[in-house]
């Protein structure tokens, strides 16, 4: 029942996005529109790609940092990304592709100076380091963003902090496909550590005590959101509240169990972005809002509405 | 024997002196053994080792004949089950939902929860005799019924060797007991082998066949209760005074004063 | 200052003005005070000698009111008109260092107009040295300033023969618009000019209709299906680079939705001329116009 009204929810919210556009199209000429073919259609397809690989990028670091306020964009990837996109514009890397690349480039050595600042004690990853090396490296990126920033011609770079803000405007067959090919990879990585977490939510030793390589799923889970949250990042810039949310909101529905939470996360995440975009894309059309304002504008307040239920009950 | 360990000595990285010396013990089908000792006497590193969570420097640990540490950490918990001092609880769940924790090292990957395994929750409940419990949330708990719904999911893993660390570390005199009687009883009707690590020498002394006692890490004593917990070996491990009696034809321990109360007549 | 001190300053304007290449009315030289472009009020003693200019736009609006030999310092990027080239350079323009600023001892400091300039004002301000706040969006804008620049440095002639020239341009009749036009100013997010800007004004001018025309702001950012669906005859782009590269949104799928980006349609402007709003409007629009007839 619950699964029905989740998958409607997403199947709607995707018709939605094609229908609803700055542009009016009627009913019947939907299906012949090359903006609708070329432009809505590849992009609510990428917000839900986006949507859900932040969601369930969450819910894995959640369960592996064992905080419930883990978001992907804690662990310094934004920072990373941030410092690639401002290092491709301001040294003007050509190609129409330098600006994804270079923000996926700077999110994955992020990704590998935090694993490799917390593999403090032997081949061990130790949650708290990894929080702590995730915050440290990401204002250290933010630092050197900033000088960049600071020392070159202001104007451009005022547009890369834009594109860090998040947003679609990027959807194209290409991006879907790449991510088509790509994310399935990490998601399965994640399902398949799913049973892991559930025990890891006990601590490391019961955990191992019943049947969790504690030190190998943290090292694939830590990878596995990471690869998620770089690919998002590189497509969409840093949009937040996604990640942090729609765990919660999945827990409270579903269950804190993995094998459902981290599907539930997915269409959960899929659906919440893709109504942000549309909503950023026609409540104040021409103009666009950046899509991570949004997702906060919903978002928070569904999410403070379930929470009070959740805590009553 | 399921369990064996032979000479095993271990220290953790970076420690000044061994956490374990030359600790050699048993536990077969059918047996309850308790292993008595001071706190830091080595108790918890023991489980480390015999469980293969930990690499013994000197000896080895076997399960069913094999080396623990060899041992693939899924296929053990089918074989060991292990019910530790403290664990926490990050995220909400329902008592139901922790017990079929139990069952994860018999599920295939990628499947759901079986007829099988919703059987084997519903009856480890009722051996725990906590059936009332299955749709509470954990929080909501006290300490004699948490207790009881982590025994529980340990019966779920359909274990040969159950091992409780300091079961009854926050439980009074009423659930300590019942906890007691409860792995006794579970022994005697299964076969299964127990191994109970405690500082509650009475307890020991009543429910356990054989006893092994630790002091800093080495053994300081093992056999039946009545040829281990003698005065004199009592009091060196425990470094406390103590009065040996009899009851029920096993050995209970009272501890002296040291400093004696001074009567006054009124 | 008292009053001797002040009439020596006044005699020697007089003879400065008597000696300035262009013609002006040797009068006698008041306290210039203005209400710049953030609303306050700012009073010199006397005409600004000692200039320092913090936008790109100034600097080539005070070399034209007359004043550019009393600039002694601007931005990295103030390169326009090329005699400007020769100023000091105090650093950047928002967020400036007050202490390099202040090392050249200005007695007027033009800022732009922006909220991370909020501090450095009030540095300024209590450092006692006075400063004007400025920000030219539109041709009226630059008229203005002009205007305003021209008297705060004892040019209020030129000043007012500047904005003269530019009333006269933004009040031309604009001929019929016979291209449609998206100026694409950033390709991720998309963001385009509007009818606040200044090249909204110039390509009107130059027949050139801005289908965003209906934005109010000088920028903003906006969805690619409107720029699709608006479908402008050409997509305008500002180089900063004398060379004129297709830019790179224009390779990538998304865009080629866009049926000018798909047919090569682009004008480029040069960004010396089109980059900022400056008093040499009638020439850029001569020149839009140009380019426009090149395009079809």
């Amino acid at each position: 029942m619950k699964w029905g009204g989740l998958v409607g929810a997403a199947l709607l919210t995707l018709t939605l996005a094609v229908v609803l556009g700055p542009t009016r199209i009627p009913l019947g000429e939907l299906a012949g529109s090359e903006i609708v073919r070329d432009l809505r259609v590849p992009r609510a397809l990428l917000g839900f790609l986006v949507g859900g690989s932040l969601a369930v990028s969450g819910a894995g670091l959640q369960a592996l940092v064992r905080n419930p306020l883990a978001d992907p964009f804690l662990l310094g990837l934004s920072g990373g990304a941030g410092l690639g996109a401002v290092g491709a514009i301001a040294l003007r890397l050509p190609g129409p592709w330098a600006l994804p690349i270079a923000a996926f480039a700077g999110a994955l050595a992020a990704m590998a100076l935090v694993y490799r600042l917390a593999l403090v004690s032997g081949a061990a990853l130790d949650p708290r380091v990894l929080l702590l090396a995730g915050v440290v490296v990401g204002s250290f990126a933010a630092a050197i963003t900033t000088a960049i920033v600071s020392l070159s011609e202001a104007e451009q770079l005022r547009n890369a902090f834009l594109w860090l803000w998040g947003g679609l405007s990027g959807a194209s067959w290409t991006t879907v496909g790449v991510l088509a090919v790509y994310l399935p990879l990490p998601l399965l990585l994640l399902l398949g550590s799913a049973r892991s977490l559930d025990l890891m939510a006990l601590g490391d030793e019961p955990a191992g005590y019943l049947g969790a390589d504690v030190t190998r799923v943290r090292r694939r889970v830590y990878l596995a959101a990471s690869l998620l949250t770089a690919a998002a990042v590189a497509v969409s810039g840093v949009i937040g509240f996604v990640g942090l949310i729609i765990p919660h909101v999945g827990r409270m529905g579903w269950g804190h169990r993995h094998r459902t939470l981290l599907p539930v996360s997915f269409l959960g995440g899929g659906v919440l972005l893709v109504l942000a975009d549309t909503l950023a894309r026609t409540a104040v059309a021409p103009r666009e809002l950046p899509v991570g304002i949004v997702t906060a504008l919903i978002g928070v307040p569904v999410f403070a509405l379930l929470l009070r239920r959740w805590v009553r009950a | 024997m399921i369990l064996e360990l032979d000479g095993v000595t271990a220290r953790y990285p970076g420690a000044e002196r061994d956490a374990l010396t030359g600790v050699t013990l048993g536990v077969a089908k059918g047996e309850l053994l308790a292993v008595l000792g001071p706190n830091g006497s080595g108790k918890t590193t023991l489980i480390r080792v015999a469980l293969g969570a930990m690499k013994p420097a000197a000896g080895v640990a076997r399960v069913s004949g094999r080396p623990a540490h060899e041992w693939d950490r899924r296929a053990l918990a089918r074989v060991a089950a292990v019910v530790t001092q403290r664990e926490e609880t990050a995220f909400p769940q329902r008592v139901r939902d922790a017990v079929l924790l139990g069952r994860y090292p018999h599920l295939p990957p990628f499947t759901a929860p079986r007829a099988a395994d919703r059987a084997a929750v519903r009856d480890a409940l009722a051996a725990c005799d906590a059936e009332d419990l299955a749709g509470r949330w954990i929080e909501t708990l006290s300490g004699g019924e948490h207790q009881r719904v982590r025994l529980a999911r340990a019966l779920a893993q359909e274990p040969e060797l159950l091992v409780l660390d300091e079961p009854t570390a926050s439980l009074d005199v009423r659930h300590e007991m019942a906890l007691f009687e409860q792995i006794r009883s579970l022994v005697d009707a299964r076969g299964l082998a127990a191994l109970v690590i405690t500082h509650q020498v009475n307890l020991a002394a009543r429910f356990a066949d054989r006893v092994v006692l630790l002091s800093g890490g080495a053994p300081a004593g093992a056999g039946t209760p009545a040829n281990v917990l003698t005065r004199e070996t009592v009091e060196r491990v425990f470094d406390w005074p103590v009065a040996i009696q009899s009851f029920d034809g096993r050995p209970q321990m009272v501890p002296l004063r040291r400093v004696l109360p001074s009567h006054r007549s009124s | 200052m008292g009053r001797s001190s002040l009439r020596r300053w006044t005699a020697a304007l007089l003879i400065l003005g008597a000696c300035a290449p262009r013609h002006r009315h040797p009068r006698l030289v008041r306290a210039p005070s203005v209400t710049d472009d953030a609303g306050r009020t700012v009073t010199l003693a006397a005409p600004a000698q000692r200039v320092v200019s913090l936008a790109p736009s100034s600097t080539e609006l005070l070399f034209a009111v007359g004043a550019g030999r009393q600039v002694v310092g601007r931005t990295t990027w103030c390169r326009y008109p090329p005699a400007a080239l020769s100023v000091p350079v105090v650093g950047d323009g928002l967020e400036p260092n007050i202490e390099s600023v202040a090392a050249v001892h200005p007695d007027l400091v033009v800022l732009y107009r922006s909220p991370s300039n909020g501090a450095a004002l009030t540095q300024l301000e209590q450092l006692g040295i006075p400063a004007v706040v400025l920000r030219q969006d539109r041709l009226e804008d630059v008229a203005r300033d002009a205007r305003l620049l021209g008297t705060l440095t004892g040019h209020p002639a030129v000043g007012d023969s500047v904005a003269q020239t530019l009333d006269v341009v933004t009040a031309g009749r604009p001929p019929v618009a016979h291209v449609h036009i998206a100026y694409v100013v950033w390709d991720s997010p998309p963001i385009v000019i509007g009818a606040g800007s200044f090249l909204d004004q110039l390509g009107t001018l130059a027949g050139a209709q801005n289908v965003f025309h209906d934005l109010r702001p000088a920028s903003a950012p906006v969805s690619l299906e409107s720029l699709a669906s608006r479908n402008p005859d050409v997509i305008a782009v500002v180089d900063d680079s004398s060379a004129a590269a297709t830019p790179s949104f224009a390779q990538r799928p998304e865009w080629k939705a866009v049926p000018a980006v798909r047919a090569g349609r682009i004008l480029h402007l040069p960004g010396d001329l089109f980059g900022r709003p400056s008093p040499r409007a009638a020439q850029a629009i001569a020149a839009f116009a140009r380019l426009l007839n090149t395009a079809k």
